[in-house]
């Protein structure tokens, strides 16, 4: 299950057509951050065996991973962990090569910037106060905005595609809306690497797709790397360039979406019955029934 | 920007044009500071006007913009800094600084102070809660919700019960009381970090625990004068505050406010929720426990003058989002300017309503009855009109 055969054709031929008018709203100075989690073993106080045992993760720059696996399977917990959200008991985090415990706060944010699920805001904050906040570890204690800031944020509101909601306030946008605005607030952030935390879940399929949208953008118009956990496989699918599959905090699988997303794997990962077909573009998965039984 | 003098107005950003004092070109919180500035001076008027020496409202103002106090650097300088210091100052040598008229000398030298600290306790207490209600982020929250009432409230009753001789340093002790009473919460609720819920949870404790002990002391307290200044204490009061309680609290308001403005964007990240503020690369429990602490500094400021009032830091933040808005820059600006207004016209209130049930103007209820009285309402009527309280 190695990842030796990455399909640089056919990710180039799906962008290529929309490539060009719009690569100026991406930071030209963005490189493929390097985030690799060694020998992790992650619990949560007063739970008796770990969340993820023993497992390491290296993520090739530039490139887009998706973390996929059932409720519980360590995905999200994984995430946290690389963004140190989470303590790891043992095993270590690498930014850039260095321990992310010897970074300071402001600069890992300058690096790494994360999409939790939390997600919660006051009600009249507006759009543009929300994507400055993306903001604050470019900035000083005492700084004012400078052009680069509003660069930034106007930048990621673009891409975002929330330029028309700027004034808006928060408690007067829909669901999916809302998800974009937080978006737009982590790509202001500008940093080489992006963690998003089911940034899909809950949002109907309009903006789901608005969503993937974007990662499809940073994937194919940036060498931001990119980490997010998709409960949806079909989306993992189309738009991952590696997929790492989690079941009961151990990886059963990891490499490019036609490699990991078999028949098999998906009865062993996620007990449902379903059926791939491998071919031009991304390998189309058709769920057809849960399966029954004790689990192996 | 170039493209947002291109954009259509609905896309373009407000904040482009703006600057660090773009605050001031909000128009509803320049409303609201006007509207609270009016009601501070007609309040603090009719203070003034009121006592044994009495006055209208129009002599009341000719006393206060008396220019021979008001232009008189030697004055304001023994107002605000003490005799010695403005003796050092300005090197006057003379017996007495030279004669007010009687009704100036009144009303700067005994009334005044009182409408002063009643604004400065104000500001305290409206910015001491907005800060709590941020570090919570729940905007029932209180500058006393960590506990620091209740641990004034107990070291007051024990100096004034069983050890009488600190009495003198009663508002020293009180605000020692309640900062200890903070650590105490603090220490309670650490385990490996602390969380908004620990941490309410333990001021809870910590008061239920203190607050028993506070009414225990009532028992032993053989004096009904003692006890009718435990209860002053306890309440909050303005009773006999003067240039001394001026100058005591001064300094500690005037650093508070200062450290609270410049913690502004903290707070506002804090808001996003605890993940969101780490992701930005915010210290979590160092901010929060450094922005407690600048609460707990202006709420102790206010006890040591005026005691525990309650509600003020609990209502005008509440007032004030409902105006401006959650953004905690505007948020602080208006609490310095509501605080005020509720507590100088509540303190009018106590004394109106005591001339009005007992006919002299020399009784006097603690402030923090009429704000208690204000208080309740308030929220009655806000339960009344919104759906959702709690989280801000």
């Amino acid at each position: 299950m190695s990842n030796e055969t990455t399909p640089m054709a056919t990710k180039e031929e799906r962008s290529v057509a929309e490539t060009d008018e719009r690569t100026d709203l991406l930071s030209a100075n963005s490189s493929g951050g390097e985030i690799a989690g060694k020998r992790l073993v992650v619990g949560y106080p007063g739970a008796e065996a770990p969340v993820i045992e023993d497992e390491t993760i290296e993520v090739e720059p530039g490139t887009v991973t998706v973390l996929i696996g059932p409720n519980g399977s360590g995905k999200s917990t994984l995430l946290k962990t690389l963004a140190r959200q989470l303590e790891p008991e043992s095993g270590s985090v690498l930014l850039d090569g260095s321990d992310i415990h010897s970074i300071d706060a402001k600069e890992m944010a300058k690096k790494l910037g994360l999409l939790s699920q939390e997600s919660t805001s006051p009600s009249s904050l507006t759009v543009e106060d929300l994507v400055y906040h993306g903001r604050y570890p470019h900035r000083g204690f005492f700084d004012r905005v400078t052009e680069d800031d509003q660069a930034a944020v106007n930048r990621a509101m673009e891409l975002a595609g929330v330029s028309h909601l700027r004034t808006r306030e928060l408690g007067s946008l829909s669901g999916g809306q809302r998800q974009l605005a937080w978006i737009a607030m982590v790509l202001a952030q500008e940093t080489d690497i992006l963690l998003l935390d089911e940034p899909t879940t809950f949002l109907d399929p309009h903006h789901q797709l608005e969503v993937m949208e974007i990662v499809e953008r940073l994937r194919d118009e940036s060498d931001i790397t990119v980490v997010l956990v998709l409960h949806d496989i079909e989306q993992a699918a189309r738009y991952a360039d590696h997929v790492v599959a989690l079941r009961d905090g151990t990886i059963q699988a990891r490499g490019p979406p036609e490699d990991v997303l078999t028949e098999e794997l998906l009865a062993d990962v996620f007990r449902i019955e379903a059926t791939v077909e491998q071919g031009a573009g991304w390998p189309k998965v058709t769920m057809q029934s849960p399966l029954h039984g004790e689990q192996q | 920007m170039s493209e947002n003098t291109q954009a259509p107005p609905e896309y373009r950003s407000r904040r482009a044009e703006k600057g660090r004092l773009a605050w001031a070109r909000d128009r509803s919180l320049i409303t609201l500071c006007l509207t609270s500035t009016g009601i501070v001076v007609l309040a603090g008027l009719v203070q003034v006007s009121l006592g044994a020496y009495s006055m209208s409202i129009g002599q009341a103002w000719q006393a206060v913009v008396d220019t021979d106090v008001l232009f008189d650097a030697r004055w304001m300088l023994q107002f605000f800094l003490g005799e010695n210091l403005m003796r050092t100052i300005t090197g006057f040598e003379g017996e007495t600084l030279p004669e007010l008229a009687t009704g100036t000398l009144v009303v700067w030298n005994i009334r005044l102070p009182r409408v002063l600290v009643a604004t400065f306790v104000g500001m305290n207490l409206a910015v001491s809660g907005a800060i709590f209600q941020a570090v919570t982020r729940n905007e029932l929250a209180s500058p006393y919700i960590l506990g620091v009432s209740s641990g004034a409230g107990l070291t007051i009753l024990l100096s004034l019960v069983v050890f009488s001789g600190l009495a003198a340093l009663l508002p020293l002790v009180a605000s020692l009381g309640g900062a200890a009473a903070f650590l105490i919460v603090y220490a309670i609720a650490w385990k490996n970090g602390t969380s908004p819920v620990r941490l309410v949870l333990a001021g809870v404790i910590v008061s239920t625990v203190f607050g028993s002990l506070q009414t225990a002391m009532f028992f032993f307290a053989d004096d009904i004068a003692v006890v009718q200044t435990a209860i002053a204490w306890t309440t909050g009061s303005l009773t006999g505050v003067g240039w001394e309680e001026v100058r005591m609290v001064l300094p500690w308001t005037v650093a508070s406010v200062l450290l609270a403005i410049l913690s502004s964007r903290q707070m506002n990240v804090l808001l996003l929720g605890e993940q969101t503020a780490k992701s930005l690369g915010v210290s979590v429990e160092k901010v929060r426990f450094s922005l407690s602490g600048i609460a707990v500094l202006a709420a102790a400021a206010s006890i040591a003058v005026a005691g525990i009032v309650s509600f003020v830091g609990l209502i005008v933040p509440h007032v004030v989002r409902n105006v401006v808005g959650s953004n905690y820059k505007k948020l602080i600006i208006g609490c310095l300017f509501v605080g005020p207004a509720l507590m100088v016209s509540a303190d009018v209130g106590a004394r109106l309503g005591m001339i009005a049930v007992t006919g002299s103007s020399s009784d006097q209820i603690p402030v923090g009855i009429v704000t208690g009285l204000i208080g309740g309402p308030y929220f009655l009527y806000l339960m009344q009109k919104k759906q959702e309280l709690g989280e801000i």
